[in-house]
């Protein structure tokens, strides 16, 4: 288990960031915490694979550059206000 | 015909049918739940659905997951025998489905409302939430239904919409929600961030088997799935409203109730999605959630996406073809059947009677031209009325022998399609293709096909006096 399990996460996975708290711990003490990164939201359990908790397994093909969210589609467009 | 009250009816017809498995072993949430589901479906079209009761780190969660994944089990949802052919599964769909509309049945209180978290929503804490494929951003909802009005006809229970879209869970009380423009959810956020506001939702989580076959039915957009579940369950549809004024299964598990901000996009994906790859990342509208409602030891409903066939392409399969053949059908009444299984109506099989020359192709565009086809049915397939749509070895007989591409291929430039076909160029965009392989007729005269075989006399009743004989070698 490559993160702590007392709430200490860590960078993000998957954009490195480090604007990563505990979202949860498991009801069974000290069996699992649940991460979440406040960058790209990506979320991660602490006894999952190392491909998806350590940053340097992270598969590069899904890794993100946090610069990268601003520029990602945006679906549905939002429509023009109507006038009032 | 049956309607079951809530996921837990269906889910002992089910164990009493010996088509649930319970695992009572210690499994972990990632990888085991999601490897487990996607080799249910690697294993046949007839297992059952699986319910995990030993999960690590967990004292009484309950995850159920291949609910729909098999032809027995979608034989079952629909009330039917199990052992029900494909081909009745459809013509039964069908011959409900034109029972529209049925009835909503309003209830003053439901099991879900047990109990109510308001304060301090965490959704990681109280949902057994996990990761499907390694991919995937995070933990989704990808069973739920999800239900909103139209702000701009908010009274209007036929425009009301109880869809299955994929939700991430982003915090302890913000999901993402994919909404494509093809969705009617996507014309009702439009509305409300036209007005500048936020659309309310309530997602419903763990339902009878039925209301999330509709959900996933791109039916019209004035029908509701609500009053289409109760036509094809034979009995009105029992809902419960919530203070905000959705109407919720009565027999939900968890629901969750909340807006979608308006005007709001934010990081969301990727997800492996049901072409078989991942959808990549976007910005899309964000939910926040403001009361969470539950059954005591409440059960978990999820299903894993893969590459086809996973469960769900059972969820897409027969709620895909019943509407495109409903609605081709009111205009050409010739139209026998529809086989929409493949990849969510993306590949679309059509059997027709044909009038005269051309006819078929005609019957291609009409597909194209549903409110379902706008979106997919980038291929159609079109066959005569003596070919079997669900059958592909019938298929593939009158692809090899009916059709000369000289005349029968039919390219119709950029045509609108989902986002998520990966084929699509810009995405969204495509060509569509209508392949003719009925027999040509006049005036429409080309090849030399002379007398087709038939079946040497007694065939039939052979067939059946041998079925019998070979049952009786098994026994």
């Amino acid at each position: 288990m490559s993160e702590s399990l007392q709430g200490a996460p860590g960078a993000c996975p998957r954009c490195r960031s480090t604007a990563t708290i505990a979202q949860s711990k498991s009801p069974v003490a000290g069996v699992w915490t649940i991460f979440g990164c406040t960058t790209c939201f990506y979320t991660w359990r602490s006894t999952e694979l190392e491909e998806n908790t350590n940053p340097d397994k992270y598969p590069r093909v899904f890794r993100l550059n946090p610069a990268q969210l601003a520029t990602l589609p945006v679906a549905p467009i939002i429509p023009p206000l109507r006038r009032p | 015909m049956h309607a079951y009250q809530d996921l837990r009816e269906f889910l002992s017809v089910l164990e009493h049918e010996r088509q649930l498995l319970r695992v009572t072993e210690k499994v972990s949430f990632e990888p085991d739940l999601a490897a487990a589901a996607c080799a249910l479906t690697k294993i046949g079209e007839t297992v059952p659905a699986i319910l995990f009761t030993n999960i690590a780190g967990c004292t009484d969660a309950q995850v159920v997951m291949n609910v729909h994944g098999s032809w027995p089990n979608h034989a079952l949802a629909l009330g039917m025998k199990k052992d029900a052919p494909l081909r009745e599964q459809f013509f039964e769909f069908v011959r409900r489905y034109r029972q529209y509309p049925g009835e909503l049945e309003r209830v003053a209180s439901a099991p879900w409302q047990e109990l109510v978290t308001e304060k301090d929503i965490n959704l990681y804490e109280l949902m057994p939430l996990f990761r499907l494929n390694r991919g995937d951003g995070g933990y989704y909802l990808d069973k739920a239904c999800t239900v909103s009005r139209d702000p701009d006809d908010w009274d209007n229970d036929n425009v009301e919409n109880a869809g299955i879209y994929r939700i991430q869970v982003k915090g302890p009380n913000r999901l993402g929600i994919q909404t494509v423009p093809q969705h009617d959810i996507a014309l009702q956020l439009a509305h409300a961030e036209a007005r500048g506001e936020d659309l309310p939702v309530a997602i419903a989580i763990g339902n009878e088997p039925l209301i999330t076959l509709m959900g996933a039915t791109p039916m019209l957009y004035n029908q509701l799935e609500y009053k289409m579940a109760a036509a094809m369950q034979g009995k009105p549809y029992k809902v419960v409203k919530t203070a905000k004024g959705l109407d919720v299964p009565w027999g939900s598990e968890y629901v969750l109730e909340g807006r979608i901000l308006g005007r709001q996009r934010e990081m969301e994906g990727p997800f492996g999605e049901f072409p078989g790859y991942y959808s990549g990342g976007h910005r899309y509208p964000v939910i926040e959630i403001d009361r969470v409602s539950h059954r005591k030891n409440p059960v978990y409903d999820s299903v894993y996406v893969g590459r086809p066939w996973s469960e769900l392409d059972y969820l897409q399969a027969m709620t895909t073809s019943v509407p495109l053949f409903v609605q081709v059908n009111t205009t050409f009444p010739e139209v026998i059947a529809v086989n929409a299984l493949y990849t969510h109506g993306l590949v679309v099989i059509v059997s027709t009677k044909t009038r005269y020359g051309g006819f078929a192709k005609a019957v291609g565009m009409g597909v194209l031209t549903t409110p379902h086809g706008l979106g997919y049915a980038k291929i159609v397939i079109v066959v005569d009325a003596d070919v079997d749509p669900f059958n592909l070895d019938q298929v593939m007989w009158a692809m090899s022998i009916r059709v000369n591409p000289a005349s029968d291929i039919v390219i119709l430039p950029n045509l609108s399609v989902n986002l998520l076909d990966p084929a699509g160029q810009p995405p969204g965009m495509v060509h569509k293709m209508i392949v003719d392989a009925t027999t040509p007729i006049a005036p429409d005269i080309r090849g030399d096909y002379g007398e087709i075989l038939d079946t040497p006399e007694g065939t039939d009743a052979w067939q059946q006096k041998l079925v019998a004989l070979i049952d009786s070698l098994k026994k």
